[in-house]
């Protein structure tokens, strides 16, 4: 039965312990009304009481004399009750002072009953509420002579205050009030009370929602960006108004993730989708040459010819894949790097070796100062690096350029500097010349460059644990800068 | 019919530019957005082949550049195929948007609908009296059978006939019939219109002297 939802178990918990306060609070004031307006009613029929009793006994020194004018013999009841008492009932006169006590027409109607030693009624007041009114109703046992403060009347009587004793002569008197006013007004308390406490309690409710509303509220914003981002809205953000708070905090740690996981998503599509257009171009050749040779007969070399573009188209796209590859599985960290101790200059040498051809073709001369040293890491894949370095510092050189090449030891890093004298990479450009597929120079036209290249020689070096920086200086050159930890 | 093609893959360009040829047109070529824009502004093609991403001047750029002179038709080859690029390539004066890779096929057809488009045809079949000119299949019916003719003749008749009731001017002729490449012999014109005239009938083609030819 317990709801599931926080706020409403909250709601729960709070409104119940406001609920027990309240009532406890409510039925405190409620008994201590009840007991002081009793307790003064109290209070006014035992003056009341005493009073009487002086006016059965007679002033003091008269004591022990009941002043009863006994009336004259043709007077006496005859259909009294049976004279178990051997005194006669008497004519009881009350006192002017006790009369102002007993007045019907004051607001507070006392009446009173006196009961002789023979349990016979000796007086009553005229306004005694009912004539069937005797002292059975209150007593709950014959002979009470006891001072039961509060005796329990029969159901009839609920409406009336009595209270009644016995004087040591042996009269018992009894003074009785209504207290429906008092009832009546201790009714009112209570709707009083109750009333408040509803309020009270409506407002702690309310109060207590809005705040817990309040402070869940970010929690609400979280499930709801959550939702959204789970079914594929990545660019979601937690709406985190209140930062100050606990949750705040942790909405702006989600936001953060959030951001990142989109970055990361909006990078894996643009790399899917640029992949995608690197192919498109090299299909479309073959598609094209192969449909326009179908077209209709053809001689020999035109075939030969549209073979060739074929070849040339297909060779590009296998460049392309492996290279995709390659970056694949270097994200992946899927690539196992070798961990061996090998001679740096001598791989660097070697990929020198590799492209001298290139370079005399290109009419660029590369000169070296190479320090001997060791490092630790896969020489093939450096070796890669240092080649890719070179083709693009001969491939993007001027006529008649030059290729520095230098290897040194610095605070314990293998520093590696290729610096070609070409016309330089723009600065708008050169913060993404290690972007994939980004090309400074527009031109798709070089089958070899299928940019990736610097994408791929930023990813081995970061396997090895090192940074590769490009500056450059538009028509002065441009320096690629490695370091590897040795 | 006289198409220019603005595309840096060298083979691809080779392919399309033979391929068109062989479909009749007369095809110039650019392998960069500068001289693919200078052609462009300075002949009135049917209509223009031209490759998004290009050194220099891109896709984008020549064609802004060029629709604040000329309204040729354009067909925009690209290897991006998502939405917001085609409207864009649309949205900037493009005809028509084709994605790499494509077919020849397709390429023809969306040529020939672009042309089409832009001579205010929307069936790709004009009757002339009893001619009858088949753009899409590049045929041409005399009283319900097929005449035999070239592709040069029918590019005459077709041009013609796409501006029926004007009068084409026989520079206009030479710079929608033959490309930058051919040499521009001036009775080469005059053969083809004879040729024509003797396969559809003499009142085919009327000459108006001193300003050029129209089919009534």
């Amino acid at each position: 039965m317990i709801p599931k939802s926080i706020k409403w178990r909250l709601q729960l918990w709070y409104g119940l312990i406001l609920v027990v306060v309240l009532a406890g609070f409510g039925f405190t004031a409620y008994q201590l009304e009840r007991g002081r307006q009793l307790g003064r009613i109290d209070d006014e029929l035992h003056r009341r009481f005493d009073v009487l009793a002086k006016a059965v006994h007679g002033p003091p020194g008269q004591r022990g004399e009941p002043r009863f004018n006994r009336p004259p013999p043709d007077q006496l009841p005859e259909d009294g009750p049976p004279g178990l008492d051997f005194n006669p009932p008497q004519q009881f006169n009350l006192p002017p002072q006790a009369a102002n006590l007993f007045d019907a027409n004051s607001a507070d109607q006392f009446y009173f009953i006196i009961q002789g030693r023979g349990k016979n009624e000796i007086a009553r007041s005229e306004n005694v509420p009912r004539a069937e009114m005797g002292f059975n109703h209150f007593f709950e046992q014959e002979n009470h002579l006891d001072n039961p403060p509060k005796p329990a009347p029969a159901e009839d009587f609920k409406d009336e205050r009595v209270i009644f004793r016995s004087l040591p002569s042996g009269e018992t008197i009894l003074i009785g009030c209504s207290i429906v006013p008092e009832l009546n007004e201790l009714k009112a308390t209570a709707l009083k009370l109750t009333l408040v406490g509803g309020i009270i309690l409506f407002f702690g409710l309310a109060g207590g929602g809005w705040l817990v509303s309040r402070a869940l509220r970010p929690i609400e914003n979280i499930s709801a960006a959550a939702i959204k981002i789970s079914a594929g809205d990545l660019s979601q953000r937690i709406n985190s108004a209140e930062a100050e708070s606990e949750l705040g905090q942790l909405a702006a740690v989600l936001n953060a993730t959030f951001a990142r996981l989109e970055a990361a998503f909006a990078q894996q599509k643009q790399f899917a989708s640029d992949a995608a257009h690197e192919l498109r171009t090299p299909v479309t050749v073959i598609l094209t040459q192969t449909q326009t040779a179908l077209n209709r007969e053809r001689e020999p070399a035109s075939y030969k010819q549209t073979l060739e573009a074929c070849q040339r188209a297909a060779q590009r796209m296998r460049k392309l894949i492996e290279s995709l590859l390659a970056l694949a599985r270097l994200d992946a960290g899927q690539e196992v790097l070798k961990r061996l101790r090998f001679d740096f200059a001598k791989t660097v040498d070697d990929s020198i070796a590799l492209v001298e051809p290139i370079a005399a073709e290109h009419g660029v001369k590369i000169f070296t100062e190479l320090e001997s040293l060791e490092i630790n890491g896969d020489s093939e894949r450096l070796a890669q690096v240092v080649t890719n370095l070179l083709s693009n510092a001969i491939q993007y050189n001027r006529a008649d350029g030059e290729v520095r090449v230098k290897l040194k030891l610095e605070n314990g890093l293998a520093i590696l500097t290729v610096a070609d004298s070409g016309h330089g990479i723009a600065n708008a450009d050169l913060p993404r010349v290690f972007e994939r597929f980004y090309r400074a120079d527009k031109s798709r036209t070089g089958a070899g460059n299928t940019g990736l290249g610097l994408s791929i020689c930023q990813a081995i070096v970061t396997a090895h644990g090192g940074t590769i920086e490009v500056s450059s200086e538009e028509n002065v050159g441009t320096t690629f800068t490695v370091r590897l930890p040795i | 019919m006289r198409i220019l093609i603005v595309e840096d893959e060298p083979d691809l360009l080779a392919s399309l530019a033979q391929a068109l040829r062989e479909e009749g047109y007369a095809v110039d070529t650019a392998d960069n957005g500068d001289d693919g824009l200078f052609n462009a502004e300075g002949t009135d093609y049917d209509a223009i082949v031209l490759d998004v991403m290009l050194p220099g001047l891109d896709g984008w750029e020549i064609l802004k550049q060029l629709r604040k002179t000329k309204k040729t038709p354009v067909l925009m080859l690209t290897a991006r195929d998502q939405t917001r690029d085609r409207v864009r390539g649309l949205d900037t004066g493009a005809d028509d948007y084709v994605v790499k890779p494509f077919d020849l096929e397709e390429i023809f057809a969306r040529l020939r609908a672009i042309i089409r488009r832009s001579a205010n045809k929307t069936t790709n079949v004009i009757a002339i009296g009893e001619v009858k000119i088949d753009t899409a299949a590049r045929t041409i019916l005399l009283k319900e059978k097929s005449v035999e003719i070239t592709a040069r003749e029918y590019a005459l008749v077709e041009f013609l006939a796409l501006h029926r009731g004007e009068v084409v001017t026989r520079t206009q002729l030479y710079e929608h019939l033959f490309d930058e490449n051919e040499s521009s012999l001036s009775n080469l014109l005059d053969v083809h219109v004879s040729n024509v005239r003797k396969k559809l009938g003499a009142e085919f083609i009327a000459t108006r002297r001193g300003h050029g030819y129209c089919i009534e």
